[in-house]
């Protein structure tokens, strides 16, 4: 007994001596993690670009359960997005991941600061990539150039989305560079470097991939920054949809989820089920009523979602959620569930009953990142460019492909004219669940009147405008030695 | 042998245990004897002070603001005219005093450091007002009478009109229709004014519209087609013309006696006589009321059979 009062003394000895030592006070900032530089030939720069893609691909929660940011990439991002939307809620109201719906995100929330370290992990790599690409074979350095330059524009594209004015790094730095790693850049320069960086996407890559950057993604990707930059290019946006080929939308909606890298499929990053390595853990998340996940369901549909379902969408109804006991018999589910990502094996056919296989916590369905119906409707929102309405009929062409997949009638549903408010509710029956809503309100003009509403209707009195940007995280800005400035809280 | 190994491993531990503790310790009361403000930073995250404003719904006069600024926790906002706000999110009522399009509202944010930081920007007041919209029930008269009855009439009668296949040639939506349309017609037997009967005839439809008040005046257009059969088609004419009366009446009413007894908020005569099917449209201007509930209501006095169709309202531009 006293051994252990002893050893007891003896690690809070320990740690009090740590206090002094080099790692703990000057920890790293995660916009400039340096490396050894390990580039030496092609092989070592195209197995870096996948080391990129692992960034985003993010560490299961199941694999490595800390609860410390840990480079999660986008596997909590739909905390970020559809949380923040009217869209989806946390179950539970205890912990972090209970702050999103309720816009109540501090500058110390996990979570949160997990995705901003994920995306300058994303940003990082990719310029590692950059600044050793010379040793790559000379057929191959624009290639992985603007793959590499595809992946930061992607990381940037959400930073600034989420966060605002964000520190614009675009070489490897040292972290006493604190001017360049913390200064924070105007929204508009962030868009100028993301529009340079995927127009090098656009001329230097090909279709090969879907798994991975290609032409077509960095088409698609540029065509949603024209869209959301703060002065919109929407005819630059037009011509880039249009320009997208090779692609169609899936006859059954169902299979877009899974049937892997179908026709539809632009951009997803992968996972393995049963892969500890390469799994995901957000499908397992997703589950409430048989709850497989670590949390007591996240991303629960709210009930105003469902109306929009009930009223417009069609087939997809069926195979975005499902409620299960006593919810299954309601008019509208309070607590219904994202069906889009089940794990292997689930069957959900019994409401009372459902499973979801062996490994749930092991998922490895994809994370579709861009897919054709979003360009479809995209298209007609760069046509309808910032107006209530257009009679264009290669606009309502567009968007009747979507809702005629969806089982509407191509003449009988088809409207003479294509309003901005349908157009929004489209996208969001359409691209439920995908982490699209947040930034469509924001993109629409219509994020701060759509969200109050729907705050005060639910009771989250901590909603007002400011909660529109997430905080800076409170770790980066306490490394910043006061460089690095707070949004307005 | 156990005995002294045991005791080994107590001693052994006590010493690294007193040697953690001296080093804990000696890290805390290494400052033990510096003053207060020693070793305190100078504060480097200095206020900023920003803001945007939304105009109410209802009001375009009270703007509310959404605080922008950071680095701070007290606020000074100045609205003009002696007006001020130490709220964080305030809105404003610029109504007395205030009759310019724009004014300056400035903004100190300050921290507890006594660090501030000032913005003024000038606030536009624009009345970006949209009436509501009217849909009138039956407007077209292809579903008969229905839509526009009163519930009752004291000593009269609540059929509205006779419904007639002699309406316009034109369509609801303004498209040709290439022949007759339905419509509403009245005749001698069913006019008011000098026939005034128990059999005479009321079309009586409730709206509501955007209300007008001392801020702002409200107006809509009643608009309908109308014909008059000529002489030539029938003869006779009632003491001061053939013609049909639309009415704009202050109120929504449930008895058509109290509705025709009422004080109108518009009326307008229509008596140009051009024959059967020869439609004239009629675009009658009115003021809203402060309810915005009004009616329509119409009446003929004519010894010829006279014809209504196609009635809208809508805002006057």
């Amino acid at each position: 007994m006293n051994y252990i009062k002893y050893l007891t003394l003896v690690v809070a000895g320990a740690l009090f001596v740590s206090c002094d030592s080099e790692e703990f006070l000057n920890p790293l900032p995660d916009s400039a993690i340096v490396v050894d530089n390990f580039f030496k030939s092609d092989e070592d720069v195209s197995s870096g670009i996948v080391g990129v893609y692992d960034a985003i691909q993010g560490v299961n929660e199941n694999t490595e359960s800390s609860s410390a940011r840990f480079n999660r990439g986008i596997q909590l991002e739909y905390l970020l997005t559809e949380h923040r939307s009217d869209n989806t809620r946390s179950k539970t109201l205890e912990g972090t991941r209970a702050d999103f719906h309720r816009y109540r995100v501090d500058p110390d929330n996990l979570q949160s600061e997990d995705y901003y370290q994920s995306m300058y992990e994303i940003i990082f790599r990719a310029n590692s990539i950059l600044n050793n690409v010379s040793v790559a074979d000379s057929e191959n350095i624009a290639k992985y150039t603007a793959e590499a330059k595809f992946l930061r524009a992607y990381a940037y594209f959400n930073l600034v989305r989420l966060y605002g004015e964000v520190p614009l790094v675009t070489k490897v730095v040292v972290p006493d560079e604190k001017d360049l790693l913390f200064t924070r850049v105007a929204v508009a320069d962030i868009y100028v470097q993301i529009e340079e960086d995927l127009l090098e996407g656009v001329e230097n890559l090909d279709n090969t991939h879907k798994s991975r950057a290609s032409k077509a993604a960095a088409k698609a990707l540029l065509a949603k920054a024209y869209l959301t930059q703060p002065t919109p290019n929407y005819v630059g946006a037009k011509e880039l949809c249009e320009s997208i080929s090779g692609f169609a939308l899936e006859a059954d909606f169902r299979d877009v989820f899974y049937n892997e890298l179908n026709d539809e499929i632009i951009f997803a990053v992968q996972y393995i089920a049963g892969n500890p390595d390469e799994s995901q853990g957000f499908s397992a998340e997703f589950t409430s009523y048989s709850r497989q996940g670590r949390q007591d369901g996240l991303n629960i549909v709210n009930p105003n979602l469902a109306e929009d379902f009930i009223a417009a969408g069609g087939n997809r109804t069926a195979a975005s959620y499902a409620a299960f006991g006593d919810d299954a018999a309601l008019p509208v589910p309070e607590d219904a569930e994202v069906i889009k990502f089940l794990p292997e094996g689930s069957d959900i056919s019994d409401s009372n009953l459902p499973t979801y296989g062996g490994g749930p916590a092991n998922a490895g369905n994809d994370w579709v990142i861009l897919r054709y119906s979003d360009v479809l409707l995209m298209h007609a929102e760069a046509i309808l460019a910032g107006g209530e309405n257009t009679n264009d009929p290669s606009a309502i062409d567009s968007y009747m492909k979507v809702r005629e997949r969806a089982g509407f009638d191509a003449v009988a549903d088809r409207p003479t004219v294509l309003s901005k408010d349908a157009l929004l509710l489209e996208r969001r029956v359409e691209l439920a669940f995908e982490n699209h809503r947040f930034f469509d309100l924001l993109r629409f003009g219509v994020a701060d009147a759509v969200l109050g509403a729907h705050a005060s209707a639910k009771g989250y009195t901590s909603y007002n405008a400011r909660r529109l940007l997430l905080p800076i995280p409170a770790r980066e800005i306490n490394l910043s030695d006061g460089v690095l400035t707070q949004n307005p809280q | 042998m156990i005995y002294q190994l045991n005791t080994f491993k107590k001693t052994l531990s006590a010493v690294l245990g007193f040697a953690a503790l001296t080093l804990s310790v000696s890290c805390e009361e290494a400052f033990e004897f510096d003053l207060p403000e020693t070793g305190s930073i100078e504060d480097k995250s200095l206020p900023t002070a920003n803001f945007s404003y939304i105009p109410d719904a209802e009001n375009f006069k009270i703007l509310n603001f959404t605080n922008l600024s950071t680095e701070s926790t007290m606020y000074e906002w100045d609205f003009g005219g002696g007006n001020t706000s130490t709220d964080k999110d305030p809105s404003f009522n610029f109504v007395d005093g205030y009759d310019k399009a724009s004014y300056d509202v400035t903004l100190k944010s300050m921290d507890a450091n006594g660090a501030e930081a000032i913005s003024t920007i000038s606030v536009l007041l624009e009345d970006k007002f949209v009436p509501l919209p009217v849909t009138i029930l039956n407007g077209d008269f292809n579903g008969g009478s229905a839509d526009w009855k009163f519930a009752e009439f004291t000593g009269g009668n609540v059929n509205p009109f006779n419904s007639s296949s002699d309406g316009s040639f034109t369509n609801y939506d303004g498209t040709d229709n290439g022949a007759k349309t339905k419509g509403a017609k009245w005749t001698k037997s069913t006019s008011a004014g000098v026939y005034l009967s128990s059999n005479t005839r009321y079309a009586y439809q409730p709206i509501v519209v955007s209300e007008s008040n001392p801020d702002r005046i409200v107006k809509y257009i009643l608009e309908y087609e109308y014909a008059i059969k000529t002489p030539a088609e029938a003869a006779g004419v009632a003491a001061g013309g053939n013609r049909i009366i639309s009415n704009i009446l202050d109120g929504h009413f449930t008895d058509g006696a109290d509705a025709v007894a009422s004080e109108y908020l518009s009326t307008f005569v229509a008596d140009e006589v051009k024959g059967k099917t020869t439609h004239t449209t009629v675009k009658q201007e009115f003021t809203t009321n402060s309810t915005g509930l009004v009616s329509i209501m119409f009446s003929a006095v004519t010894d010829v059979d006279v014809y209504v169709d196609n009635v809208k309202v809508y805002a006057a531009e």
